[in-house]
C-alpha cells in the first residue's frame, strides 16, 4: 500500500511538472506580453518597461519558472494581474458558489441516473426502455444554452416560478437562487448519465453470476439489487467519482446566466485577459484535481471489487 | 400490470428515496419563491448593472467604465462634470471653486472645501473610527500614490510627464522605493485646504484628469491599514457608504450619513426643464437611499430582469434589440404601454480599420490608402452590422466635440468603386495586379470575422486580396502594438471632453506600443497638435482642430467608420437619468419614484 501511494505520488509530481512546464512554454513563446493588457489603452514603451519590472516579467526565463514551481510547492500563486486579487481569495470565494451549484445537482442526477438506467435495464429491449433511451437522447441532443435560455425565460421570467438570478448567502435565499440552475444542470447531464449508466449495467444482465442467482431461484428485486448494480458500479464509479474533483471548478455557462459567483469563468477569464498567475493557479489546481480523482477511483475500486488488489 | 410484478416490489423499495428526494425539490422550490418575495429593499433603491465583474475599488486602478462608476460612489475628486449641461462642463467637486491659474497657464492653485469628512471607518483610529476632515495633504498622497511604481497603477499615464517632479519621484521610487515624505515641485499642499499644481507645460486638458475616478482622494489611514485589502473597501468622501461588495455578483450602497451637503443642480440644457429634470434643483444629494448593482456577464438576464423591474436601466442588449425598437428607431408600442422611455445618444467614440503607416507598402502609398478606403461600402457596412443605429464616420472626432464639423464630407469615404480603381491604378497596382495580399488582422470572435469578411468581398470588386489573421483579443493587442500586420480594426471611446484625446491617436510621439497605433507621422500635424496643447481657448483651439482634422482625411492613416449611439431603457418609476458619459459620480443624481413602481 506504501509502495502504492509512494509510486502515485512520483507520478502525480512528474504530472504537475510537465503541466507546469508546458504551460509556461506555451504562455512565454506563443502568448506573449501581458502588460498591454493590463495597461489598457494608453500604454506605452516606457510604461510597459515599469510593469514588466515590477511583475518580474524582465527576469531570466529560468528564474520566472524556477518561481512557479516555487509557487506550486507553496500553493502561493500571487496576484492576479488583471484584478490585483490574491489567488487565493479568488479561489475561496469562488468555490462555495460552485460547489453550491455542482454538488446537489451532481448527486441529484447521479442518483437518478443510477435508478433511471437500472429501471431501463430491468426493461431491456421493451417500451419503457426504449422510451428512457429515446428521451435520454434528445437530452442529449439539445444544445446547454437552448435549456438555460428556455429555462430562464420559461420558468423564473414567464411563469415566475424561481428568481431570474443571483446567489445569495445566507442559506434559505440562497436555495431560492439555486433550484432553477440545479434543475437546469440535472436536465443536461442526466440523459447523458443514463446511457451511459445503462450500458454497463445491460452487460452484467447476461454474466452467468446472473443466471445462478436466478436459477437459485432469487426474487429479480435481489438479483438487480445485490448482484447487478454491484458489479456494475466499478465503471460506474469511475465515471462519478472521477467527475467529483470538478465540481468545485462548477459551470461556465450556468454560472454567468444565472449569476452564481463562482470559479465557471474564472480560467476563460484569465485567458481572455492573459492573466497568468491566474492561468498558473488554475491549471495547477485541475491536475491536481485529475490527479485526486483518479486516486480515490483505484481506492474505490479496491472497496467495492475485492478481486482488485492495491499493490 | 404494464411494468409487472417485480417492477412494483422495485418501485415500493425505492418510493421512500423517491418521495424524499420530490419532498426535497418541491421544499426548496417553495422556499424559493417565499424567500425570493419576502425580500426587500428600501423603495428608494436605484438597481443597476454592469457587464463584467468589478476590478476592485481602489480609484488608482479605475480605469475601466464600471470601477470608475463603482469608485465614484465612495470617493470623489477634485472636479466634476455638470449633470445636465452640454456640452460636458467641469465644476468644482471637493474643490471649493475653480483653480486658480497663472497667465502662462502652468501654474494650478486649488482651495478645497472645508469641513468635508471621509466616511467612518475602523482605520481611523486616532479619532475613535469616525471619519476625518479631508485635507490638500490627502490630495499629494493619493496622487503620488498613481505615480509609485510598486502601486502599478492602470492610470499613471493621466499624470505621466506633466506635473512637475513627479516623474523623478517615481523614477527614485523604482530605485529606492517610494517615499512619501519627500516634497514634490509640482505637487503641493501649501496648506491645510490649498493645493499647488505646478505643470511642466500648459495643458488645457489637464483639468479633465481631476474629475477622472483614478484622480480621486484617498486616505492614507485606510490605505496603511487595509493594504493589499484596501481593494475591497471604500473609505472615500462620496455620497455612498459600502455594505456589501461581491465583485462577481452584486455590490450593494447605502448612503454616507456623514456626507457633505451637496445639491442638485437647477441648471440645464433647454429640454431639461420638460423632461422634469429640473424638478429636484436644489434638493440634498444623493436622491436615493440605496444603489445596488448587479453584475450580468450574459445578456438574458439583463433583458428579463430589466422586464421584470429589478433593474431600472439599461442599454439594450444586442440580441434583444428588436424586441425593444422598430424598424423607425422607435420604442416597440408594448414597452411604451409599460411606460418605459427610450433614450438615443451618441457616443462619444470612433470605430475604424487603422491603416499601418509603418509598413512599407501601406504606410508609404497614400493613393493605395485613399483607393482602400473607397472600397468600403460604409452605408452597407451600418446597415447590416448596426441596423442603420449608428452615425458615419467622417474623421476621427465624433459629433458633439469642439472641433467637429458636421459639414465634413470625407471624398475617401463615399464608397465608389470607379474612383477606388482609379487610384489603385494611380498607386501602381491598376485592378489589383501586383499588389500582394494586405495583412489584415481581426478578432477572432463571430462578428469581427463577419465585419472581415464584408470588407473583404468590397476590396475583391477592386482586385484586392486580403490575407487574414484571426487573433484572441490580447494577441490582437499585442499584434497590433508589435505592428505585425498592414490593416487592423480598433475603436477608441474618448476619457474625457476635447477632440485632443482622439488627434493624440496621431501625434507621432504617440506611436506603437503608444496608443498611435497606426504609426502616423507627419511634422506638419504634429507642430499643429503641439499648437493645441497649449492653447488655453477652446475656439481657437476647434480651429486648429478642423486644419489638423483635414489633413488626416487628406492622408488617409484610418479607414472611419462609424460613431455609435447608445440605446438606453428606462422605466418609469426612474427620476432624473440623463446619460452622462463622463460623469462617473452620476448616480447620486437618481432616484426611484416609488408610488410609480408600485403602479
Amino acid at each position: 500500500m506504501r509502495r502504492y501511494f509512494l509510486r502515485k505520488i512520483l507520478h502525480s509530481l512528474s504530472i504537475i511538472f510537465g503541466v507546469a512546464l508546458i504551460i509556461f512554454t506555451l504562455f512565454h513563446v506563443i502568448g506573449g506580453d501581458p502588460v498591454y493588457e493590463i495597461l489598457g489603452k494608453y500604454a506605452n514603451a516606457e510604461r510597459a518597461q515599469d510593469l514588466r519590472n515590477e511583475y518580474g516579467l524582465n527576469k531570466p526565463l529560468w528564474t520566472q519558472f524556477i518561481l512557479y514551481l516555487k509557487q506550486i510547492v507553496t500553493f502561493d500563486y500571487g496576484r492576479s494581474y488583471a484584478t490585483r486579487q490574491s489567488i487565493s481569495e479568488i479561489l475561496s470565494n469562488g468555490i462555495g458558489p460552485s460547489l453550491s451549484l455542482t454538488l446537489p445537482a451532481f448527486v441529484i442526477t447521479t442518483v437518478l441516473a443510477v435508478s433511471i438506467s437500472l429501471f431501463s435495464a430491468f426493461f431491456r429491449g421493451k417500451l419503457t426502455d426504449r422510451l428512457i433511451l429515446l428521451l435520454s437522447v434528445l437530452g442529449m441532443s439539445v444544445p446547454v444554452l437552448a435549456y438555460i435560455l428556455f429555462g430562464q425565460y420559461f420558468l423564473a421570467y414567464k411563469l415566475g416560478l424561481f428568481p431570474i438570478s443571483g446567489y445569495a448567502h445566507s442559506l434559505g435565499e440562497r436555495i431560492s437562487y439555486l433550484v432553477l440552475p440545479v434543475l437546469i444542470w440535472i436536465v443536461i447531464n442526466l440523459g447523458y448519465d443514463v446511457r451511459y449508466f445503462r450500458v454497463f449495467i445491460s452487460k452484467e444482465l447476461n454474466q452467468d453470476y446472473v443466471r445462478t442467482a436466478r436459477a437459485k431461484g432469487l426474487s429479480e428485486v435481489s438479483v438487480f439489487t445485490k448482484h447487478i448494480l454491484r458489479n456494475s458500479l466499478v465503471p460506474i464509479l469511475t465515471n462519478v467519482v472521477i467527475q467529483i474533483p470538478f465540481l468545485i471548478l462548477g459551470s461556465l455557462l450556468i454560472e454567468n446566466f444565472f449569476s452564481i459567483p463562482g470559479l465557471g469563468s474564472v480560467i476563460v477569464d484569465a485567458i481572455n485577459s492573459r492573466d497568468f498567475p491566474v492561468i498558473k493557479a488554475m491549471t495547477t489546481l485541475v491536475s491536481m484535481l485529475f490527479i485526486i480523482g483518479h486516486l480515490i477511483t483505484d481506492l474505490l475500486y479496491a472497496v467495492v471489487d475485492p478481486r482488485i488488489k492495491i499493490q | 400490470m404494464i411494468f409487472g410484478i417485480e417492477f412494483s416490489k422495485i418501485v415500493s423499495m425505492k418510493r421512500q428515496g423517491i418521495t424524499a428526494v420530490c419532498i426535497t425539490f418541491f421544499l426548496a422550490i417553495t422556499v424559493a419563491g417565499c424567500s425570493s418575495r419576502a425580500k426587500k429593499e428600501p423603495d428608494n433603491t436605484v438597481r443597476i448593472f454592469h457587464p463584467e465583474k468589478i476590478k476592485g475599488l481602489d480609484p488608482v486602478y479605475s480605469t475601466d467604465v464600471y470601477a470608475g462608476l463603482e469608485t465614484a460612489l465612495a470617493y470623489e475628486g477634485l472636479l466634476q462634470y455638470h449633470y445636465l449641461k452640454r456640452p460636458y462642463s467641469l465644476i468644482p467637486n471637493l474643490a471649493e471653486s475653480m483653480p486658480e491659474i497663472s497667465t502662462d497657464g502652468k501654474i494650478y492653485t486649488f482651495k478645497i472645501k472645508k469641513g468635508v469628512l471621509f466616511q467612518d471607518d475602523d482605520c481611523f483610529k486616532e479619532t475613535g473610527s469616525k471619519g476625518r476632515e479631508l485635507t490638500a495633504d490627502d490630495f499629494v498622497y493619493s496622487w503620488m500614490r498613481i505615480a509609485d511604481p510598486k502601486v502599478a497603477s492602470t492610470g499613471w499615464w493621466v499624470f505621466d510627464g506633466k506635473i512637475v517632479g513627479l516623474n523623478d519621484w517615481r523614477e527614485e521610487a523604482s530605485k529606492n522605493g517610494a517615499d512619501y515624505s519627500k516634497t514634490i515641485k509640482g505637487l503641493k499642499a501649501v496648506d491645510r485646504y490649498t493645493l499647488r499644481i505646478i505643470l511642466t507645460q500648459p495643458s488645457p486638458v489637464f483639468l479633465y484628469a481631476l474629475a477622472l475616478p483614478v484622480t480621486f482622494v484617498v486616505p492614507k489611514e485606510a490605505v496603511q491599514s487595509y493594504g493589499s485589502d484596501f481593494r475591497n473597501r471604500a473609505v472615500g468622501t462620496g455620497p455612498f457608504k459600502l455594505q456589501e461588495y461581491n465583485p462577481a455578483l452584486k455590490i450593494v450602497w447605502v448612503r454616507n450619513p456623514t456626507y457633505r451637503s451637496e445639491i442638485y443642480p437647477s441648471e440645464g440644457e433647454a429640454e431639461d426643464k420638460q423632461q422634469g429634470l429640473l424638478d429636484d434643483a436644489g434638493k440634498e444629494l444623493p436622491l436615493s437611499e440605496k444603489v445596488v448593482a448587479h453584475i450580468f456577464v450574459e445578456d438574458q438576464p439583463v433583458w428579463l430582469n430589466f422586464m421584470s423591474g429589478n433593474l431600472d436601466y439599461i442599454s439594450i442588449p444586442k440580441d434583444n434589440f428588436d424586441q425593444a425598437v422598430n424598424a423607425r428607431k422607435e420604442i416597440n408600442p408594448e414597452l411604451k404601454a409599460k411606460g418605459i422611455e427610450l433614450r438615443k445618444s451618441v457616443r462619444l467614440d470612433v470605430t475604424r480599420d487603422t491603416f499601418n503607416m509603418a509598413d512599407s507598402l501601406i504606410g508609404k502609398n497614400k493613393f493605395l490608402r485613399q483607393a482602400l478606403s473607397l472600397a468600403f461600402d460604409g452605408k452597407g457596412f451600418i446597415e447590416l452590422f448596426f441596423n442603420g443605429k449608428v452615425v458615419a464616420a467622417q474623421g476621427p472626432i465624433p459629433p458633439g466635440l469642439p472641433g467637429y464639423d458636421p459639414n465634413l464630407k470625407n471624398p475617401y469615404m463615399e464608397f465608389n468603386l470607379t474612383k477606388a480603381k482609379e487610384l489603385l491604378a494611380k498607386a501602381g497596382y491598376p485592378n489589383g495586379k501586383g499588389l500582394p495580399p494586405i495583412e489584415y488582422l481581426s478578432q477572432s470572435s463571430s462578428i469581427f470575422r463577419q465585419m472581415t469578411e464584408f470588407y473583404e468581398k468590397s476590396l475583391q470588386q477592386i482586385g484586392v486580396k486580403l490575407k487574414v489573421s484571426f487573433y484572441s483579443w490580447p494577441e490582437y493587442q499585442n499584434a497590433i502594438r508589435t505592428r505585425r500586420g498592414q490593416i487592423w480594426g480598433q475603436a477608441w471611446n474618448a476619457d474625457y471632453p476635447d477632440a485632443e484625446n482622439f488627434l493624440q491617436l496621431f501625434y507621432s510621439k504617440n506611436s506603437s506600443p503608444g496608443p498611435n497605433d497606426s504609426n502616423y507621422s507627419n511634422p506638419v500635424f504634429d507642430r499643429l497638435f503641439e499648437k493645441s496643447v497649449s492653447i488655453l481657448d477652446i475656439n481657437e483651439r476647434a480651429r486648429l482642430y478642423k486644419k489638423m482634422v483635414q489633413i488626416l482625411v487628406e492622408d488617409c492613416p484610418w479607414l472611419y467608420k462609424v460613431h455609435r449611439v447608445d440605446y438606453d431603457l428606462v422605466h418609469p418609476w426612474l427620476k432624473n437619468y440623463k446619460r452622462s458619459i463622463f460623469d462617473s459620480g452620476r448616480i447620486k443624481y437618481l432616484r426611484v419614484d416609488s408610488k410609480k413602481k408600485i403602479k
